[in-house]
């Protein structure tokens, strides 16, 4: 097996690392990296749980091969600022129980909110509920999940 | 905290009934509110520590052997090789354990901790590694020698009754294969069933659903040599079951095992007893001197983690002609599994459940819990009374009808009162479900949508009951205790042995705290889990969370107080002292709680303590044979409802709304008493609705989220939670359990309602497309004639399945041996990332494998259908990223363009962007590339979960789809030796377009239709030296109005059926150059030629293409035994389609 070393940026620093060619970015992120985070629950693509932003763009980190990733990564960790309003709205709102999911959550969350929801609220929620449907939630029944999330995408609306 | 405080409110969608009763908690200051969770901070932002994300020095990873075989004789097990190998520092088998070691359940110790001369079911444990790293643990895995002399085991509860079945187990009953007989009469049975003039019936299965928790079961365990002490971090929801277990199994006293707080990632049932991750890492711990950490992979997490018991349910209600229940009768044959590991007490509470809803004069039931060579069942929210609830509310709906009653009306006819004693003895002091009846019928709008509601759509209601914590397992169950520690910097600490899997507990407690010590709740932390520190609570399970810890906080919180106020009159003499926001004021003095516990002698170094115990003498243990007594100090209420529509044309269900009210006492939280009811709900509509393990051949056949239709965010409603508040005497500030309940009513509740819509009533779960379109079927006494004597072409294949069940499949099985069920994927060399084709294209072969955007590379490896070490990514060669309109006016794309990319309508053809945005999710299509969609493997859950089937290991196995579970992913035209399906929707729609795909390889390219691509199931013409290029669609077919239908198990889920429609369409409302191209029916996208050909140039209507059709498939399908239905939804597709295609014309 052979080592590579690789640059990977993480939340704007940069980590030379030595990986494997096998290993998933999530591999590296929790173990190399100790960006615990970010969490693995399928280790196969199919629950999100484990959703960075891999340069602007919402990808699963488990399946990702970190040898792969050439642009700069955002985590939960690095994306927790941006994210303020949206915590608290997830705590207010009953949009996490176990918190779990919760980072993959968020960090989806965040790009969905950046790349904007429609104006109404019944529209809206459609969208969000079809986007969201690759974070699998089995705590919530995601009601919490969608309204905090509308909730910010108007509250933004509204001071912006 | 201060932002939200502003904000409490009532509950959002909460009606507030009783307002009287409330006193107790209007004054509270967080009791009674929506606060947040106290560590919201830390869940929100990933800092919270679960316990894989725990890291100590010298850390070992764990890997299990797990059994290949449902039932085998282990001939020889020899670790040597394995033991010896560089990295590895322990392996455990059986013989690491005295003999006969055995776990204990109430009643029942039959489960070894790991398997003892012979496997009982596929996956169950047999040897553990610890190594340095998982690569070598699973080396050495596989360097342990094992031989086993598998048996034929009875794999299903009918299997297992027959009585030349092997006998799984020397058991105490007389019936082979029967753990425990049940056998309960309440009240006047005979007189009761005498009096019911009118009967119901009917037979109801409940199938295996699993918790599918997000954290899987972990554990990290640390062995102090020095101190002789066991350190465990586990996810679990009752530390103390798991210390004592943990030190019972291995020696240990049970002061020297110790369980830590740590995050726990959700349970709802599965991490409330133990299970065996946590005595071998705490056995690999003790013998490698080293700390270990146990992560179960998802595919362990759905093989191992002990999922619910199967229920099948024979029933009948009786009434009176004014509409009294009388009796109600049952015979109910529960699947144990291979071991007893909680059955006996699931169908025990399983039956209870029965008795303490509405008042007949006689319950008769009888059970046998019987054993199979499956994964045991286990604990799972609701705990049996899940499984009953689904027959009794199904035939109290049936009953009402036959009665000429409303549902609800006659539900409420036989709901009971306060203060009722229910047959069984359970003393219900509040009993709200009336309330809850009506409050349900007014939220879904009962009466208006019952008189003018449009067809196919249909309302449904269900009830429910369930405990506040059962007095069992144990004599101390009805005993919890907590402590509070005050500190001289003013801070309190509550220290409780519990623990929190998300339900919230923590912040309820700690509102009890701040609101009994007049406290912010900023002041208080809570300790949990810590086996050490925390005083006895045996944990969340049984919905005991709320009154049992709820009471013990309370009462230890009192008492704080209390020694406050004697401090406070000890130092400053008689006076009027208050709590005040952290002080304690008396005449115009104050002083801060801190310096006031300073002032304490009985302060040591900063802290008072103050511990107390609760036992609720109101319960009593049920007597064991006749399950009779008040297990419970008080009983929640539910009434579910919901407005359904039901496609009869595709067999898909639809909620539109969907309403859980509740009565569970006093709200404590009314966020978190919401989350509790709607995640219930969610639950139970999952169970309902998709959920259920298919095993074949005792083996998982859906290990994996991607097979297992649990809801995701789109499959949902957004579920109305209300709450009917009152004060039940026996709990906490009035407060009752409400964890589990919520599960219990939506099976009953959507068949009600689908039953309303379409008059077939389902009494099997999950209740998925296929049945409904069957029932469907027979009711209409529809069947369709295949006139196979007349197809030549099929003989072969149809002689090939007759031989199937007659000895050919368990000839061709036995030509296997098996191996473990586990794959270690061989290590990658490398990635290559050429910049351009012409650099990519000389690396391609045998070993050197292309890759996209490599959304499926993982998962393949890890199933074994990878082996190759080198990757040629293309995802940086720009030239397969364009999308270009050439000069005769055709679309080129190049394959590299990302499924997210093609969601955009304008960039392609919308046709194409209908179907990218039915594909999986968005994370997964930001990934996926079009190439890629077209070249995947095939996804045959036999195939992909480790079947040695045909494709796998060649032509002299057999293909498990063929007597296995073939309902949704398996083909019904056209089948071969193998069933599966070509999986990509973007090939059904781009054969309807008439599309060429462009191959190149380093020495040159050709040009092949979308048509001729396929060769098989997800099998292509591709040469192991070229890749798609880009696919080209050509001007004239642009023009040509195109549509994509799909039936799929859920959101992002491949196609059960799909079919993609395109046609030009003149003024005159003329079709033709149509095409009908159909997916997951067949091996590869299939053409409806003859109905193509029989409609071209003709005014197309649904019904005039469904008749045309089902012709076609009838001449051309060959269904398996169970997947005609398939061809019924493809049809109702199609009309579906063309009905949308005349409307965008």
């Amino acid at each position: 097996m052979r080592t590579l070393d690789h640059t990977l940026v993480v939340n704007h620093t940069p980590h030379t690392i030595k990986i494997d060619p096998g290993w998933s970015l999530l591999h590296v992120l929790r173990n190399q990296l100790r960006l615990t985070g970010t969490k693995e629950a399928c280790g196969s693509g199919e629950c999100g749980a484990c959703t960075v932003l891999v340069g602007d763009v919402p990808q699963l980190s488990c399946i990702t091969l970190c040898a792969r990733v050439r642009v700069p990564v955002s985590t939960i960790e690095g994306l927790s600022e941006e994210s303020a309003d949206l915590r608290r709205a997830f705590a207010e709102r009953g949009g996490f129980q176990c918190g779990y999911c919760t980072s993959g959550q968020i960090v989806h969350a965040v790009a969905i909110l950046r790349a904007g929801l429609p104006a109404s609220r019944s529209a809206a929620e459609s969208v969000l509920r079809r986007l969201l449907s690759g974070n699998i939630c089995r705590c919530t029944g995601y009601v919490g999940i969608i309204e905090a999330i509308l909730d910010v995408a108007e509250q933004r609306t509204r001071s912006a | 905290m201060s932002e939200s405080s502003r904000r409490f409110s009532t509950l959002r969608n909460s009606v507030r009934v009783a307002p009287e009763d409330l006193q107790q908690t209007m004054t509270k200051r967080y009791i009674g509110k929506p606060v947040p969770q106290i560590d919201w901070r830390e869940r929100t932002s990933g800092i919270s520590q679960y316990t894989a994300d725990l890291f100590f020095p010298d850390l070992l990873i764990v890997k299990i052997l797990r059994s290949p075989y449902p039932y085998a004789l282990i001939a020889s097990l020899d670790t040597m090789r394995a033991e010896a190998m560089p990295g590895v520092h322990a392996v455990i088998t059986m013989a690491d354990f005295p003999p006969g070691t055995r776990y204990l359940h109430e009643g029942a110790c039959d489960r070894p901790p790991l398997a003892d001369g012979v496997v009982r079911y596929v996956g169950q444990e047999i040897a553990a590694v610890a190594a340095d790293t998982p690569q070598i643990a699973a080396a050495a895995i596989d360097a342990i020698d094992i031989n086993y002399r598998p048996r034929r085991a009875p794999l299903k509860i009918a299997e297992s009754l027959r009585r030349h079945s092997l006998k799984l187990h020397a058991r105490k009953e007389a019936r082979p294969n029967v753990s425990r007989v049940f056998r309960r009469r309440w009240g006047r049975p005979d007189e009761a069933k005498a009096a019911g003039q009118v009967a119901v019936s009917g037979y109801f299965e409940f199938g295996r659903q699993t918790h599918a928790s997000m954290e899987p079961n972990s554990v990290v365990a640390l062995w102090n040599s020095d101190e002789g002490r066991l350190h465990l971090w586990v996810s679990t929801q009752a530390p103390i079951l798991i210390r004592d277990e943990v030190a019972r199994l291995l020696g240990l006293e049970t002061d020297n095992v110790i369980c830590h707080e740590v995050a726990v990632g959700g349970g709802f049932g599965s991490k409330s007893r133990i299970s065996e991750h946590e005595v071998i890492a705490g056995a690999l711990a003790i013998k490698s001197g080293r700390p270990v950490r146990l992560v179960y992979d998802r595919s362990e997490e759905f093989e191992a983690s002990k999922s619910r018991h199967p229920f099948h349910v024979q029933m009948a209600l009786r009434a009176d002609l004014e509409g009294q229940v009388r009796h109600i009768e049952g015979q109910i044959n529960v699947e144990n599994g291979a071991y007893d590991h909680s059955g006996v007490s699931v169908v025990g509470a399983g039956l209870k459940g029965l008795g303490l809803i509405y008042q007949p004069d006689g319950i008769a039931l009888d059970a046998l819990l019987v054993d199979t060579a499956i994964l045991p069942g286990g604990q799972f929210r609701g705990y049996g009374t899940t499984q009953v609830s689904f027959p009794l509310e199904c035939l109290m709906d049936d009953l009402a009808r036959k009665l000429d009653h409303d549902p609800i009306d006659f539900r409420i006819r036989n709901a009971q009162k306060d203060g009722f004693t229910s047959l069984l003895g359970a003393e219900q002091k509040t009993v709200r479900l009336k309330e809850c009846l009506e409050a349900a019928r007014k939220a879904i709008k009962w009466d208006v949508l019952q008189s003018e509601r449009p067809a196919e759509h249909g309302l449904g209601v269900a009830a429910g009951v369930h405990l506040s914590g059962s007095y069992a397992e144990r004599d101390d169950a009805n005993r919890c205790d907590a402590a509070i520690d005050l500190y001289t910097n003013g801070r309190v600490r509550v220290r409780f042995g519990g623990a929190d899997t998300g339900t919230g507990q923590k912040t309820m407690l700690a509102q009890i705290a701040a609101d009994e010590l007049s406290l912010p709740i900023d002041a208080v932390d809570v300790l949990t889990m810590d086996t050490e520190k925390t005083p006895f609570d045996l944990g969340a399970w049984s919905s005991r969370g709320t009154h049992y810890s709820g009471q013990a906080v309370r009462i230890a919180a009192t008492a704080a107080r209390e020694k406050l106020l004697a401090i406070a009159t000890s130092r400053f003499g008689d006076a009027e002292f208050t709590l005040d926001d952290g002080n304690v004021r008396w005449r115009d003095q104050v002083i801060r709680i801190g310096e006031l516990v300073q002032l304490s002698n009985e302060t040591i170094d900063g802290q008072l303590t103050v511990e107390t115990s609760f036992v609720d003498h109101n319960v009593v243990r049920p007597d064991p044979q006749t399950g009779l007594g008040n297990m419970s100090a008080s009983y929640n209420f539910a009434a579910h409802a919901a407005y359904v529509r039901v496609d009869t044309r595709t067999g898909e269900v639809r909620i539109l709304d969907y309403v859980a009210v509740h009565d569970a006492g006093t709200v404590l939280n009314s966020m978190s008493i919401e989350g509790q009811i709607v995640g219930g709900a969610a639950m139970g509509i999952g169970a309902a609705l998709g959920e259920q393990m298919v095993f074949e051949q005792g083996k998982l056949a859906n290990s994996g989220y991607i097979y297992y239709a649990l809801p995701r965010a789109a499959d949902l409603p957004s579920i109305r939670p209300f709450v009917v508040e009152n004060s039940d005497p026996r709990g906490p500030y009035g407060a009752k359990g409400v964890g589990e309940l919520g599960i219990n009513p939506p099976p009953a509740v959507l068949s009600n309602a689908i039953y309303d819509a379409i008059g077939v009533r389902i009494n099997t779960l999950p209740i998925t497309p296929d049945k409904i379109l069957v029932a469907l079927a027979e009711r209409d006494n529809r069947k369709r004639n295949f006139r196979l004597h007349l197809r030549p072409g099929r003989w072969w294949i149809a002689l090939v399945r007759w031989a199937y069940p007659r000895g050919l499949f368990a000839v061709l099985r036995a030509m296997r041996r098996h191996r473990s069920s586990r794959v270690f994927p061989p290590p990658l060399e490398s990635i290559a990332a050429p910049p351009t084709l012409r650099d990519a294209l000389p690396l391609l072969g045998k070993t050197a494998r292309p890759i996209g955007g490599g959304t499926d590379i993982v998962p393949r490896r890890s199933q074994g259908l990878e082996s190759a070490t080198v990757l040629i990514s293309l995802a940086d060669i720009q030239e397969l990223k364009a999308v270009t309109v050439t000069a005769d006016g055709a679309l080129e794309i190049g394959s590299a363009v990302t499924l997210s990319q093609l969601c955009d309508p304008h960039l392609t053809h919308p046709l194409l962007a209908a179907v990218a945005s039915t594909i999986a999710s968005p994370q997964i299509r930001n990934m996926a590339t079009l190439g890629g969609n077209l070249v995947q493997t095939k996804r045959c859950w036999f195939f992909r979960s480790g079947f040695e089937c045909f494709k796998r290991v060649g032509a002299k196995a057999p293909c498990y789809a063929i007597l296995g579970d073939h309902r949704f992913y398996h083909a019904a035209i056209d089948g071969h030796r193998c069933q599966a399906v070509t999986p990509s929707d973007m090939a059904t729609a781009l054969v309807a377009l008439d599309a060429e795909l462009v191959l190149r390889s380093a020495i040159g390219q050709r040009i092949v239709a979308a048509s001729r691509f396929y060769t098989g199931p997800g099998e292509t013409v591709l040469r192991d030296d070229e890749i798609v290029e880009t696919v080209r669609i050509a001007g004239a077919t642009l023009r040509r109005h195109a549509v994509f239908e799909k039936l799929r198990l859920w959101e992002g889920d491949f196609a059960v059926v799909s079919v993609a429609l395109a046609a030009e369409i003149d003024g005159e409302g003329r079709w033709s150059n149509l095409t009908i191209v159909c997916g997951g029916i067949a091996p590869i996208p299939w053409r409806a030629v003859a109905t193509e050909g029989a409609l071209n140039g003709k005014l197309v209507t649904a019904e005039t293409l469904r008749r045309t059709f089902d012709e076609e498939l009838n001449a051309q399908a060959h269904p398996l035994a169970r997947n005609a239905w398939k061809l019924d939804a493809l049809a109702g597709l199609c009309e579906r389609a063309v009905e949308k295609l005349t409307r965008s014309a």
